[in-house]
Order: structure tokens, then sequence, then C-alpha cells
């Protein structure tokens, strides 16, 4: 064990001195490797940085909220199945509050798109939203200032509204848009407040949270219009465990009142937070796989370099090989010394690669999306090339260990 | 004591179509403190009588022992081990290792045998001090003299205090000054206790040993004490 030691610690000084030795030719060697851990690198930090907006975007949707709509989020199958199904109803809302007792909170919605003004300031096909107070307990989305939508408002169908973030940064700029007057289309609207910033989903043609703006659900209708219009029911959990038992009672209760025989299908979807996350992961698994496809390729040919580097070094080093066996070193001493050399050779790949991979991340970082490199990243980083080394160097360590001392000591 | 016997010992060595007969049954018998000299014709089989000796090679046929350990059909690592702890060798061409200092090149048969930092510092100062080099403890074999890295080769070969010191021409590549010089610290070996056993073709090297074995076309033809 103690000997194990010392004969790696030898190693080590040996692979270092002989890297030193080589310099230039270690570092061209290393090329491979480099290309292969920025490739992880940026793939794994562009993943990250896509998740983490994800996951911010979509926050507002509440992990303990289940949706309740005519159609699924993510259609996966054939949208003609859905096609002829009922729009879900202001009654589908109120009976399901009778039925669901546990629910803590029942947030009925519905939307359209119209052009909003403030003055000569101007914004085209916005989503107006039409809701109740209780939707701030159905989301984690709070107002930045001013207040949201109370109860009077939605009981006297009151013409205020409250302005997503983005609508304020364009038609507001400088201005306190607090009491100021817009129009949704071809009504007026008083402003009581401003959402705080979501974030958007905007680069996976999600919804921009940020661009909405929040209406009383009665004032809605008057204005809007009230036939044929199609509902989205928000039902909050008694709590974030019990959301797969809520998940199924929800269903059960829709059914009921619905009147769904056993034998039909449900018309109506449940979707919640998890469908949005499992369609996301979908995606991101394809794109992590083309990420590793690029960087196992990389790390191949990096390897192949590196293989063939080592050849060159055994080669070289016969005679030394032969000394060393010749005054007692066994294989393993051997072996471990080609291998430790093999694998600094890629640590220091790994090392510029991750270096690279610093300048890469500030590129992704100011033309694409929120990536930060993690020392997560940096260690798997480190530990795939010096794995990558081992494996490189193991053939021909093998080679080393194996060498007669006789014929290494006669090597010219 | 014996240092080491070895029993009717074959070498041959399997060419494409034909067989060399390096050493065809070789006997002999080495005390402790012996200062010995083998000699003969190129090709007579010295060399390949020393690297059975220095357990760098193992017999076709017969029997090794080295301290009364029979080392003739132990495995690779088995016999790196045996080297490391029981032979110090010289070689003709010194081969040491280029890019390391001579205290680490000294160092290194302890390195190997699992010796702790300090101790091993400690074993090989006085190595090379022994040899006269202390002066030079942190040169590179290549800022070194030939006679000088003979002499590093000498106190790797002694750092370990081997059962025996086998070296294989040991002044062939070396002046007949500077070789008398390397003689010279053989000679103080001897007179310490070690057991040395030499190489050589040229009779004023030989002169230093105590007994001369000669060899021919792989056979002992002669074995006589001379002093
Ligand atoms: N590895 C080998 N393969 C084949 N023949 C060898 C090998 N080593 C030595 N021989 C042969 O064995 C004989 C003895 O060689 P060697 O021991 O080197 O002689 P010496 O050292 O006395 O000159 C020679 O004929 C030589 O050619
Ligand atoms: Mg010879």
């Amino acid at each position: 064990m103690r000997r194990l030691v010392y004969e790696t610690s030898e190693a080590m000084k040996i692979a270092l001195s002989a890297i030193w030795a080589n310099k230039a030719r270690g570092v061209l060697t290393t090329l491979g490797i480099v290309i292969g851990i920025v490739a992880v690198v940026a793939t794994m930090t562009a993943a990250n940085g896509l998740e983490n907006s994800f996951k911010e975007s979509i926050s507002a949707v509440g992990s303990d909220v289940v949706y309740v709509s005519r159609m699924p989020w993510i259609i996966m199958d054939d949208f003609f199945k859905y096609r002829n199904r009922q729009p879900l109803t202001l009654k589908d809302a109120k009976k399901l509050e009778t039925r669901l007792a546990s629910a803590r909170a029942i947030n009925p919605t519905t939307s359209t798109r119209r052009d909003i003004r403030y003055r000569s300031a101007k914004m085209e096909g916005v989503r107006a939203v039409g809701t109740t107070d209780k939707h701030i307990m159905v989301t984690t989305a709070l107002p930045e200032y001013g207040r949201f939508l109370n109860s009077i408002d939605v009981q006297y169908k009151r013409n205020v509204c409250v302005i997503g973030k983005e609508i304020q940064e364009k038609l507001f700029k400088d201005i306190n848009p607090l009491n100021k007057k817009i129009r949704i289309g071809r009504y007026n609207y008083r402003v009581v407040g401003v959402m705080e910033k979501q974030g958007s989903a905007g680069f996976f043609n999600g919804p921009n949270f940020d661009r909405q703006v929040f209406v009383p659900i009665t004032s809605f209708m008057k204005n809007y219009g009230s036939r044929n219009r199609d509902f989205d029911i928000a039902v909050k959990a008694p709590s974030q465990e019990a959301m797969v038992d809520f998940e199924y009672a929800v269903i059960g209760e829709m059914r009921n009142i619905r009147k769904l025989r056993p034998t039909e299908d449900d018309n109506f979807s449940v979707n919640q937070m998890t469908t949005l996350m499992n369609a996301y992961d979908n995606v991101m698994g394809n794109m992590v796989l083309i990420g590793l496809l690029i960087t196992s390729v990389s790390l191949f040919i990096g390897g192949i370099g590196v293989m063939n580097i080592m050849f060159v070094s055994v080669t070289e080093r016969t005679r030394e090989i032969g000394i060393r066996k010749a005054i007692g070193a066994k294989k393993r001493a051997i072996l471990i010394q080609f291998l430790f050399e093999a694998s600094v050779v890629c640590l220091i790949g790994g090392t510029l690669g991750v270096l690279a991979s610093i300048g890469v991340t500030e590129l992704i970082n100011a033309f694409f999306l929120p990536a930060s490199l993690s020392p997560g990243i940096v260690v798997v980083a480190l530990v795939v090339s010096a794995a990558t080394g081992i494996i490189a160097g193991f053939i021909p360590a093998v080679k080393a260990a194996r060498l007669n001392p006789i014929e290494a000591l006669r090597y010219e | 004591m014996k240092a080491l016997e070895i029993q009717n010992i074959t070498k041959t060595y399997q060419m494409a179509s034909v067989e060399v007969h390096a050493l065809r049954g070789v006997s002999l018998e080495i005390k402790d403190n012996e200062y010995i000299a083998i000699m003969g014709p190129s090709g007579s089989g010295k060399s390949t009588m020393m690297n059975v000796i220095g357990c760098l090679d193992t017999p076709t046929s017969g029997n090794y022992l080295l301290e009364g350990e029979d080392v003739s059909h132990m495995g690779d690592d088995q016999l790196a081990e045996i080297r490391n702890r029981k032979i110090g060798f010289v070689f003709q061409t010194f081969n040491l290792i280029p890019r390391s200092n001579v205290l680490h090149n000294v160092e290194l048969p302890l390195i190997y045998g699992g010796m702790s930092a300090s101790k091993r510092r400690e074993l090989a100062e006085a190595a090379i001090e022994r040899v006269g080099l202390s002066d030079r403890a942190d040169h590179k074999p290549n800022e070194l003299s030939g006679g000088q890295r003979q002499r590093v080769a000498i106190a790797r070969a002694l750092v370990n205090n081997p059962s025996i010191i086998l070296a294989d021409e040991p002044t062939g590549n070396l002046d007949s000054a500077t070789g008398e010089e390397i003689m010279q610290i053989l000679n103080e070996l001897h007179n310490a206790g070690n057991t040395i056993i030499l190489v050589t073709h040229e009779n004023e090297i030989a002169d230093h040993a105590h007994r001369i074995v000669r060899l021919r076309d792989g056979m002992i033809e002669s074995d006589e004490v001379t002093k």
C-alpha cells in the first residue's frame, strides 16, 4: 500500500517532467480534448441556461395547481380528436368549486388578443386575460406595484386592469402607469397595478407572461362577449404532496359535471406544470444528445491522438523503462506512470477546454440566453478529460509495462 | 555463506528457424564477499549469464538459488522484487534516467522498494557520499563526466544494500585512468563486505578480482582463484 503511494508520486513526477520536456507536442495533442471539453461544457451550460429560464418562465403556472382546459397544453397525437370538444364554461367552474371542497382556490380565466393603446403608444395582439381576485392564489406572480384585481372589481364589472411588465415598459416608459387610462380593444381601462417581471419562454414559442393584461372576468365578458368563450379553470391542490390524488379527484368531478358514462373518454383535459416540464425534457433530451454526440466524437478523436502520442512516448523511453524495471519497478509501477502521463496530458487539454469554455459561456450569455458555468460542470469536464486519458493511455501503458527489461535496456 | 548457486543452467534462444544455445549447462557457486570476474570471448554467453544471475531473465533449464531462494521459476513481478532487494546493477552504458538528478537516480530503487521519503534521502545521500559525489547531488546526468556517471550508477547499485553487485563491462565506456578510479570504488565496496561479480574482457580489470571464471561457447572453460 505504502509502496503504491510512492510509486504513484514517482509516476506523477515522471509524467510532469516528461510532459514539460515536450510542451508543444502535449498541447497539440490535446486539441481534440480541448474541443471535446468545450463541446461538453457548452452543451451543459446551454442546457442549464435553457432549463433555468424555462423553469423561471413557467413558475407562474404553479407547481401545485391543476388546470382544467378544453385542450391539452401539449398535443402529442391527433389534434382533430380534441377539436369537437365543448368549451369549458363558467358554470363548469362554479360546479367544480361546490364539489371540490378540498381545493384551496379555483380560478376561471379566459383570454383574447387585443391591441392596446396609451395615448399614441400602441401594442398589437396583446393577450387580455379575464380573471378573478383568486388569480394571485394560483400563480406565484405578484404585482410589482399597485395592486391586483380584487373581489369588488370582479363583482361590479369594473373596467380596471393590471398590466404585465413588458407592457409597462413599452407603453409607459418612464411615466407612472397607475390610474392612467389605456384602451384594450375598444374599451377604456384604468391601470391599478403592474405585475413583476416573470421572464419569457419565448425561445420555445411559449407564452410571454410579461406581455399580458389582466381584467376582471366579469367586465371581460361584458365587453368582449361571453358566447362560445372557452375558459381555463385553475384549481389549487390542498398541498404539493396531494397533487396526484387531487388530479384524479378533479378528473372524477369533471366527468360527473360533464355527465360522462364510464366507457366514454374525457371530453376535457387536465394540465399541470409537470406536463410542460415533461415536454421540455423531451426537447432538451434531444438537444443534450446532439451535444453529447459532438462531444464524444471529438473526445474520441482526441483520445486517438493521445493514444498515438503515448505510443511515441513509450517507444522514446523504452530504455528508461528498461532501467526502471532492472532496478525493481514492477509492471504496475510502469503502468501507473504512463496512465498518469496520458491523463495529465488530457487534464491539461481539459483545463484549456474549461478556459475556452468560459469565453464560450460569455458568448452564449451575450447572444442567446442566460448561461453560467457551474462548478459542477467544470468538475465533470475535468473528470471526463482525465478518464479519456486513462482510456486512451491504457494500451500504450500496458505495452510499456510488458516490455522485456533486457530488450528494453538494449534499445537504442 | 553462499551468496548464490547456479546448477546446470542452460539458456536457449529460439530464433526463426535455429536454436541458439547461449548457455549449455553452467554450474557455479559464489560465496559472500567474493570478488569474481567473468571473462570470455564475445558471444561466449557472459551477458546471458549475467542476466540470469541478475534475475533479468530466467534459465531455460537448471536451478538458480539466490541466498538459498530458488528464483529460476519466478514470474516477472517476483523477479522485479528480487532485483529490487538483492541485486545492484552497474552497466557499461551507465543507464541513468536522463531527466532526473543524481539524488533522484540513486533514490529510485528505494522508491520502488516502498521506502519513506526521509529514509530514502538519508540512504541515497550516504551512497552518493561513498562514491564521492556529494557536491554533485543535484546535477543531471548530462552535466557529469562519464566517470562521474558511472559513480552515480554504483551509488544506485549499492543504495539498497544488495546481496550482489553485478557490473557488466563497467569500464567499457571509460578511458583507462577513469576506469581505474571506478575499479578503486568497486575494490572499496568489496573490502566493505560486498559480493561483486564483474564481466570484462580486459585482463587489467580482471586482475582486481580474486577469482576468474572463463566462458567459451556457453560453457565454463576455467574457474580459478587468483588471490
Ligand atoms: N535475445 C537473444 N536472442 C537470440 N540470441 C541471443 C540473444 N541474446 C544473446 N544471444 C546469443 O547468445 C549468445 C551469447 O550471447 P551473449 O551472452 O550476449 O555473449 P557475450 O556477452 O559473451 O558477448 C550469442 O551467440 C548471442 O548471439
Ligand atoms: Mg556481452
